[in-house]
Formats: structure tokens, sequence, C-alpha cells
């Protein structure tokens, strides 16, 4: 297993949060060139990952308390059970 | 729904969306977007409650203002108006 991934986890960290705090416009942020994340590809298992979160698309205020959230991102369709 | 209904809504609205920007301001704290759409539903919220105070009465104790009678007691409270 590769172990390397690990050796800069707290510089991908920082990076990730820098990113996240970063004034730049869209066109020139990495978040931009690297969508979402910066977390590696393949991440290695049994690891646990809380990917910080980034300015996006927000809802209007009607949809906003509708959806128990502000952010689109932030919306899963976690159902009891599963999919029955 | 009526007019007084509909404000109400839109007051919650606003407050919402404001406690939401201000936990995500909390873990970014730079972030000219949220600072700017915080700004901006502040503006919307306060017309808001200005607008339903002035109609339907005041939302929170805090918000009398009358130095002759304490208007909170009036009836009905907030929460028995529609």
């Amino acid at each position: 297993m590769n172990l390397n991934l690990f050796d800069d986890m707290e510089g991908l960290i920082l990076r990730e949060r820098e990113n996240s705090l970063a004034m730049n416009t869209p066109q020139n942020s990495e978040v931009y060139r690297h969508g979402m994340s910066e977390f590696p590809e393949n991440a290695p298992l049994a690891m646990a990952y809380v990917p910080f979160q980034q300015w996006g698309e927000t809802y209007n205020p009607d949809n906003a308390l509708e959806c128990g959230t502000l952010f689109p991102n932030l919306v899963f369709s976690f159902r009891g059970g599963g999919d029955k | 729904m009526n007019e007084k209904n509909i404000l109400m809504k839109k007051i919650q609205q606003y407050d919402f969306t404001l406690k939401e920007l201000n936990l995500y301001l909390d873990t970014h704290p730079y972030c000219r977007n949220a600072l700017a759409m915080f700004a901006k539903y502040r503006k919307l919220r306060e017309s808001a409650v200005t607008e339903y105070t002035r109609k339907f009465g005041i939302i929170t104790p805090e918000q009398n203002t009358n130095l002759e009678s304490w208007d909170w007691i009036d009836d009905p409270f907030p929460w028995e108006r529609s």
C-alpha cells in the first residue's frame, strides 16, 4: 500500500482550507482547475476524510428553508433502510 | 396565504439563509461571496421585519418602542397570528 499519500496530509488539508479561503476569481482558482477537492483520486481505504467546503451554488431563501440547507452541495438523499 | 403569513414566511426564510451563511463564515471568514450575500440578506431581513412590525405588531419583546404601553402583551401573540 502506498503510504506516500499521507506524507503531505497536513499540507493537503492546509491547501484545501486555503483554497476555500482564497478570494481568487473562479477561472484562476485551484479549486476550479482541479474540481471540488484536492484529495488524491485513489485515497487509501479505511481512512476518514472531511473535504473542506468550497463556495459554490446557493439556493434562494425559499428553497433553502425547504431543503434545510443553503447549499445544493450539501443535499443528500439519505434513505433509512436503503432504496426500498 | 394572507399578507401577514407571507411576510412572516419571508422573514423565516431570510433568518435561515443568514444562519446558514453565519455557519459557513465561521469556517470561511474571508469568503467575499458569503460576506456579500450575508450583507444582502441582512438588509432584506431588516426591511421585511420593519414592514411586518409596522403592519402587524412586534415580533420580539425588544422591538417595543412605545414609552406609554408594553405592546408585547397585545393579543394575538406572533405565533397566534394567521
